[in-house]
């Protein structure tokens, strides 16, 4: 059971990641963000309630929506890096060198493969060293639905579920991938039986339920801790936003109509969980007032810190390819 | 003769091509929405049978491709980005490149592997790669990479007719360029070069978008009294070294122009051959033009620190002509911002941006 300090923060941290997306659209807007934004709204509570509670030492891979935004935030990474790197500053979390691909490696965070599905050989790599260090650490890799129609996925799975690797696969299932509806190219319901054929737990959960995502990744990362292995857990949630801010939103060759969204933007994570601790009693409309003002004043700061960093130095350069 | 944008010339040859032959098809990631929308209105004309969208799966898109060929078909694999040939290396290098050599040469392998290439979009290291240095490198692969809506087409239709593996490249930011085609059907032969323009002091070889940017430098030092040549191969392999030759005997002097590394990059292969060719023609060192030895950086200040400049190449042909002269006016390439526009004008994005 979550106390209500816990519950508290999960909360916060969906209501930071929310309005650290609103600042990313506003910076879309203004062109200061470089190359495009993939807004993750009404998906926060898939990273949010799997990351909220990992250890510093834990590694995370994350899917390309949201370029990290639910999973580093939480995890440590300050906005001020995250919003300076899409920025391309020199005081971002990559020195301005990677914009959408945030990394730091003091939260456990080393990067977001450019291929999609790229990640999921990395992170039985760092498995592998996370069981030989032998210090409980946990690889939490959450990738989106289409990337599981890579062969990496399988090799790591397999070679993850062979050595017992201290690894959480996590699928995102926002149901498209791009213009293309999940269920046109995965033949079955849920994504979690692709962990069977691996003899591995695979758990499906509502996606918008931030609890619910949380309890099925504390009970796999547990498992992971205590040496027994991998686990895969789908969250079944949905892309509100079209694949990236601003661009067309087909379904196939077509447009997609927004009855099909509708019912989703009701099932918006942040509010169920609002109503939730409302009801509950763990929070007051003063508490929600309050969070909602913290987390505008800080996503707002960060985004005058990151609009008033320099940029970085073109000598970079000559440093950054080898380490001498 | 018509205006076309290049993405249209594109979309034309698919069309006429699947229409023509049955056995032609397409597939890919999101290929019925497009992403570059130069396969739009493709599956509305031939269905879901030849027109297939695929998960996120080079392996097996490039991999499919290869098996479907040897049964008899003429796939066409839409892979996004030149980046993810990397992913798809054994089905492309090893399978659809040497099939046909490791099995007593019974085997044809007609397929046409497309993909987006090259940069100034300011978009990160694994999306503005130009690969065509690794498949020039690697025997049995044809390589194609237009520059303008005519070759685009007549390229486009030449590859998919063509029973060996076809890589054909197009770069993101020509996408939107116009230019005439016939209305007539007509194709382009591989190993052709194009003179783009003709010119008596200096050939200037340039490779895909590199033709743009190299004829922008020359049309302004024309004004200056330098005459420059510039020639466009259209496919590296099979490569027109004739055509390049022909042109150094007339100018003496050669830069070449690459999007890609400078280290190992075609410009190396390409300045060798003329060495080998036409070594006596030539009155000063061959002078290279091509991307830093770095991955390109993401964002929105250094990409054209790595990327090879309209002044980098203007230096270079005064260097070769041992000329000294004020370049001041030619700027850097920022095209992140009108990349943006274009793909407006396309209709992938609606983002105004201030």
């Amino acid at each position: 059971m979550l106390t209500k300090e816990q519950k508290m923060k999960l909360y916060t941290n969906l209501v930071r990641v929310r309005k650290l997306d609103e600042i990313m659209v506003k910076g879309v807007l203004s062109g200061k963000v470089c190359g495009h934004w993939s807004s993750q709204k009404g998906q926060e509570a898939v990273g949010v309630g799997a990351t909220t509670f990992l250890r510093k030492d834990d590694y995370i891979f994350f899917c390309h929506r949201g370029h990290g935004i639910t999973t580093v935030i939480p995890k440590g990474i300050s906005p001020r890096a995250f919003i300076a790197e899409h920025f391309s500053k020199n005081s971002g979390a990559c020195q301005g060198m990677g914009c959408l691909h945030v990394a730091d490696m003091e939260y456990g965070a080393p990067g977001l493969s450019g291929s999609l599905g790229g990640d999921f050989v990395l992170a039985a790599g760092m498995g592998i060293a996370a069981k030989m260090r032998a210090k409980g650490q946990v690889v939490v890799c959450i990738q989106g639905d289409g990337t599981y129609g890579r062969g990496t996925f399988h090799e790591a799975a397999l070679m993850a579920a062979n050595w017992k690797l201290p690894i959480v696969w996590g699928v995102e299932n926002n149901q498209y991938m791009v213009f293309t509806p999940t269920s046109d190219i995965f033949p079955k319901e849920n994504m979690a039986d692709l962990a069977f054929g691996y003899g591995m737990p695979g758990v499906v959960v509502d996606g918008q339920d931030v609890v619910a995502v949380f309890e099925a990744f504390q009970t796999a990362i547990e498992r992971a801790r205590a040496g027994e292995g991998p686990s895969l857990i789908e969250c079944k949630t949905y892309r509100i936003e079209p694949h990236t801010y601003g661009m067309v939103d087909k379904r196939c060759a077509g447009l997609r109509s927004p009855e099909e969204i509708e019912p989703w933007v009701k099932k918006d994570p942040v509010n169920l969980f609002q109503e939730r601790l409302l009801k509950e009693g763990v929070l007051t409309q003063a508490d929600v007032d309050r969070i909602d003002r913290e987390a505008i004043e800080e996503m707002e700061e960060a985004e005058r810190f990151a609009t008033e960093s320099p940029a970085p130095d073109p000598q970079i350069l000559k440093q950054v390819l080898y380490w001498k | 003769m018509r205006e076309v944008r290049f993405i249209q010339a594109i979309n034309e040859a698919l069309l006429e091509e699947m229409k023509r032959d049955e056995t032609v098809f397409i597939f890919g990631e999101c290929v019925r929405g497009g992403t570059f929308p130069h396969t739009n209105g493709l599956f509305e004309k031939f269905g879901k049978d030849r027109v297939l969208d695929t998960s996120i799966s080079e392996n097996a898109i490039a991999g499919a491709a290869v098996g479907a060929a040897l049964a008899g078909y003429r796939p066409i694999a839409e892979l996004m980005f030149s980046d993810f040939f990397l992913i798809a290396g054994d089905e492309i290098c090893n399978k659809a490149a040497k099939w046909r050599f490791t099995h007593g040469m019974k085997l044809k392998m007609p397929i046409v592997y497309m993909a987006s290439t090259g940069g100034y979009i300011r978009s990160d290291s694994e999306h503005s790669q130009s690969v065509e240095s690794l498949i020039m490198h690697t025997p049995g692969l044809r390589i194609a990479i237009p520059t303008t809506p005519y070759d685009a087409k007549g390229l486009l239709k030449t590859a998919i007719r063509d029973d060996d593996p076809v890589v054909y490249l197009y770069h993101k930011l020509l996408l939107t360029k116009k230019g005439e085609i016939p209305d007539e059907e007509y194709t382009i032969p591989f190993g052709l070069a194009d003179v783009k323009k003709e010119g008596k002091d200096v050939t200037v070889v340039a490779v895909g978008f590199m033709v743009d940017l190299s004829l922008g430098v020359a049309n302004k030092l024309q004004e200056r009294g330098i005459s420059v040549e510039v020639i466009d191969p259209r496919t590296l392999e099979p490569f027109d070294i004739d055509t390049i030759v022909t042109s150094v005997k007339k100018t003496k002097r050669v830069v070449i122009v690459d999007e890609d590394t400078l280290r190992c990059g075609v410009t190396g292969e390409i300045g060798m051959q003329i060495m080998e060719k036409a070594f006596d023609y030539l009155d000063a060192p061959i002078q290279r033009v091509a991307a830093a030895n770095c991955p390109i950086p993401a964002g929105w200040y250094l990409e054209e620190h790595v990327l090879p400049q309209p002044p980098d190449i203007a230096a270079a042909i005064l260097k070769v002509l041992g000329k000294d002269m004020d370049i001041s006016d030619m700027k850097k390439e920022k095209v992140g911002f009108d990349a943006v526009k274009a793909f407006g004008d396309l209709g992938i994005t609606k983002v105004k941006q201030n």
